[in-house]
C-alpha cells in the first residue's frame, strides 16, 4: 500500500519534471509578475480576512473576537445609512455608460477636429481623481464658488444651495462628480470597438432596408456588447472604491450619509486605526461588488441577448 | 415613409448629435478655464462676486504653490518612473511568454493575472500597511513604487500581450536565421515593433504613480517622502470653517495636473491603439 502511493506519487513528480524542463523558459518569463501578484495580492488579502476577525489595533496587539467585527457592523445604524449610499453611488456606472455611449456615437459621426474633442473629453480622466474633487469643490462652492455665484447672480435661484449639509444634494453632487470624472474610460473602450465595426455591416443592413433604430440595435448593440461588457464589469468594481473625491468634497458628512463602504473603511482604519472592523468593511464591499457585477452582466446579457440572435 | 419626414430625423440626429459634443466638451473646459482665471486672482477678487477675467492678475499663488510643493512634485516624479520601469520590467517578459510560448498552465496563470484586476484593491492597502511597516518599507518611495504594481502589473499584462499576439508568427524564427540569438531576437526585432504598447504601459504606470491618492496617503506619514496629490488633500478643511484660499489651492491643482495631462497628449496615438477589445 505504501510502496504504492510512493510509486505514483514518485510518477507524479517526474511528470512535473517533465512539463517543468520542457517549459523552463517561459515559466521564468512570467514568475516576476506571478510572484510580485502573490506577494501583493492574495498574502495581503488572506491576511485581510485573519484580521477582520480580530479586534486589531493599528500596531497595537491584536484579540480574537470571531465574527464579532461583522456582528458589530450590521447592528450600527450609521453601517446601515453606508450601505444605502453605496448602493446609491453604485449608479454612477450607469451614469458613466450612458454618457460614454452617447459620446461615442455622436464623435464617429462628426467630421472634424475629432482629435480635438476625444482630447478634450480625456481631461477630466488624466488629472488625479483628488485634483478634480477639490476642482469642483471650488467649482460647487455654495458663498464663494462660480457654479451657485452666476446661479444666484442670474437669479435662476433665489438663494445659494448649501448641498454639504443635505444627505441626499451631498450625495447627489458625488455622483456628479464622480460620473464627470471617469465616464472616458468606458468612452475610451466603447469608441474602440465602434472604430472596428465593418462599415460593409451598415451596408448590408441598409440594403435590407432597416432603419437607424433597426441598425443601432441589430447591428451597433451587438458588435459592441463584449466591449460594454468588460468596461462595466472593470468600472464598477474600480468604481466602488473611489474615494478620494468623497472625502474632499464631503468627508463623507453629513453624519455617515455619503460614506460609502471605501470611505467607512477609510474612516476606521485611517482616523481611529481599528484595522479589523475596517477589513470587515472591506469584505462586505468584496461580497456587494461581486454581486454587483453578477447582477449587471446577468441584466446586460437578458437585456442584449435576444435582440443579438 | 416619405422623404421629407426622413429628412426631419436625420436634422434632428445631426443636431443632438453635435449637441452633445458640445455639450460634454464645454463640461470639460469650462472648470478648467474658471480655475485658471481664480488662481491668478488675489484673495480679494475670489471673495467677492464671481468674474472670469480677473481685475488684477497676480503670479503670486502660483509661486507660493510651487514652492509648497516643490519636494513632493519631484518625489511624486521619482515614484511615477518607479512604478513604469519596474512594471515594465516585470511585465514585458509575462506578456511575451503568454503571448508567444505554449506551456502548461497558460490559461489559468493568464486568468489569475487579469482576475486580479478585477479586485478592489482598497481591501490590500490595510494588509499591505502593516506587511510595510514591518519589512521597513513603510513610508518609503521603493514601498509606494512596490505597492503600485498590484494594479498596474494586470492591466500591462492584458495590453502587452494583445500587443505581442498580433506581431506575425514567424519573426523570430527568422531573426535567428539571420544570425540573431533567441535573446537578441527579442531585444532587435520584438520589442520595437511592441513599441507602442510599451509607450502605453509605461504611461499608464506613470499615471498611476502620479494619481493615486489611496496608498500614497495610506504609506505615508507625512514625515517621510510624501507625494504631491496627498498633500492637496485636508487644505479644505471639510467645513471646518476655515478660510481657504482658492487662489493658491487651484494653482497647485493645475500645477499637479498639468504632467499628466502633457504626457497624454504625447502619449495618445500609442493609448488609442492599446484600448481595443
Amino acid at each position: 500500500m505504501a510502496s504504492q502511493t510512493s510509486h505514483a506519487l514518485l510518477r507524479r513528480t517526474e511528470r512535473y519534471r517533465d512539463v517543468l524542463s520542457e517549459n523552463w523558459f517561459a515559466y521564468l518569463l512570467i514568475l516576476p509578475v506571478l510572484l510580485f501578484l502573490v506577494l501583493l495580492m492574495w498574502v495581503p488579502f488572506v491576511q485581510g480576512i485573519y484580521m477582520s476577525l480580530h479586534n486589531w489595533p493599528f500596531g497595537g496587539d491584536p484579540s480574537w473576537v470571531g465574527l464579532g467585527n461583522y456582528e458589530y457592523l450590521f447592528g450600527w445604524q450609521p453601517f446601515i445609512t453606508s450601505l444605502k449610499a453605496t448602493l446609491i453611488f453604485a449608479s454612477t456606472t450607469l451614469f458613466q455608460l450612458g454618457v460614454a455611449l452617447a459620446a461615442a456615437l455622436a464623435v464617429r459621426e462628426i467630421r472634424r477636429g475629432k482629435s480635438l474633442v476625444t482630447g478634450s473629453f480625456l481631461l477630466s480622466y488624466t488629472l488625479p481623481p483628488l485634483v478634480t474633487g477639490t476642482i469642483w469643490a471650488y467649482m460647487l462652492e455654495p458663498d464663494l464658488g462660480p457654479v451657485f455665484g452666476y446661479l444666484t447672480q442670474w437669479e435662476l435661484l433665489e438663494e445659494t444651495i448649501y448641498w454639504g449639509s443635505h444627505g441626499d444634494s451631498a450625495l447627489a453632487v458625488i455622483l456628479f462628480v464622480t460620473t464627470w470624472t471617469f465616464w472616458p474610460f468606458m468612452f475610451l473602450i466603447i469608441s474602440a470597438s465602434l472604430e472596428s465595426i465593418p462599415e460593409e455591416m451598415y451596408e448590408t443592413a441598409r440594403m435590407y432596408g432597416a432603419n437607424r433604430v433597426q441598425t443601432f440595435l441589430r447591428v451597433t448593440l451587438p458588435q459592441l456588447k463584449s466591449a460594454i461588457l468588460i468596461a462595466l464589469s472593470i468600472r464598477i468594481i474600480w468604481n466602488m472604491t473611489k474615494i478620494s473625491q468623497v472625502l474632499q468634497l464631503t468627508n463623507g458628512g453629513p453624519g455617515y450619509e455619503t460614506s460609502i463602504l471605501a470611505v467607512l473603511l477609510y474612516r476606521f482604519s485611517y482616523e481611529q486605526g481599528q484595522m479589523g472592523i475596517s477589513y470587515a468593511v472591506g469584505v462586505v464591499l468584496l461580497t456587494m461588488t461581486i454581486g454587483f457585477v453578477f447582477v449587471f452582466i446577468r441584466e446586460f446579457e437578458r437585456a442584449s441577448g435576444g435582440d443579438a440572435a | 415613409m416619405s422623404l421629407a419626414d426622413y429628412d426631419a430625423v436625420g436634422v434632428t440626429l445631426k443636431a443632438s448629435t453635435y449637441g452633445v459634443v458640445w455639450f460634454l466638451v464645454l463640461l470639460n473646459l469650462v472648470p478648467l478655464l474658471f480655475i485658471l482665471s481664480v488662481s491668478f486672482m488675489p484673495p480679494t477678487e475670489f471673495f467677492g462676486a464671481p468674474h472670469i477675467v480677473p481685475y488684477e492678475p497676480t503670479l503670486e499663488a502660483w509661486t507660493s504653490g510651487f514652492a509648497e510643493l516643490k519636494d513632493n512634485l519631484v518625489n511624486s516624479f521619482l515614484i511615477g518612473t518607479g512604478t513604469a520601469l519596474l512594471a515594465l520590467a516585470i511585465t514585458i517578459p509575462g506578456a511575451y511568454a503568454f503571448a508567444r510560448k505554449e506551456f502548461y498552465g497558460k490559461k489559468l496563470g493568464f486568468y489569475a493575472i487579469i482576475l486580479a484586476m478585477m479586485f478592489p484593491y482598497i481591501l490590500l492597502v490595510i494588509p499591505i500597511m502593516g506587511l510595510w511597516n514591518d519589512l521597513g518599507l513603510y513610508n518609503t518611495i521603493p514601498g509606494m513604487i512596490l505597492a503600485y504594481q498590484v494594479f498596474v502589473a494586470p492591466f500591462a499584462i492584458w495590453i502587452l500581450r494583445d500587443f505581442f499576439e498580433t506581431l506575425p508568427k514567424d519573426i523570430e524564427e527568422a531573426a535567428q536565421v539571420y544570425g540573431c540569438t533567441q535573446f537578441s531576437a527579442f531585444v532587435r526585432v520584438i520589442l520595437p515593433l511592441a513599441a507602442p504598447g510599451i509607450v502605453a504601459v509605461g504611461f499608464l504606470a506613470f499615471l498611476t504613480g502620479w494619481n493615486d491618492f489611496l496608498f500614497a496617503n495610506l504609506l505615508t506619514t507625512g514625515t517621510g517622502p510624501v507625494p504631491a496629490v496627498p498633500v492637496l488633500y485636508g487644505t479644505i478643511g471639510g467645513g471646518s470653517g476655515e478660510r481657504v484660499y482658492w487662489g493658491k489651492l487651484m494653482a497647485e491643482t493645475l500645477i499637479i495636473g498639468t504632467p499628466p495631462t502633457v504626457l497624454y497628449l504625447v502619449a495618445r496615438n500609442y493609448l488609442e491603439n492599446a484600448f481595443t477589445v
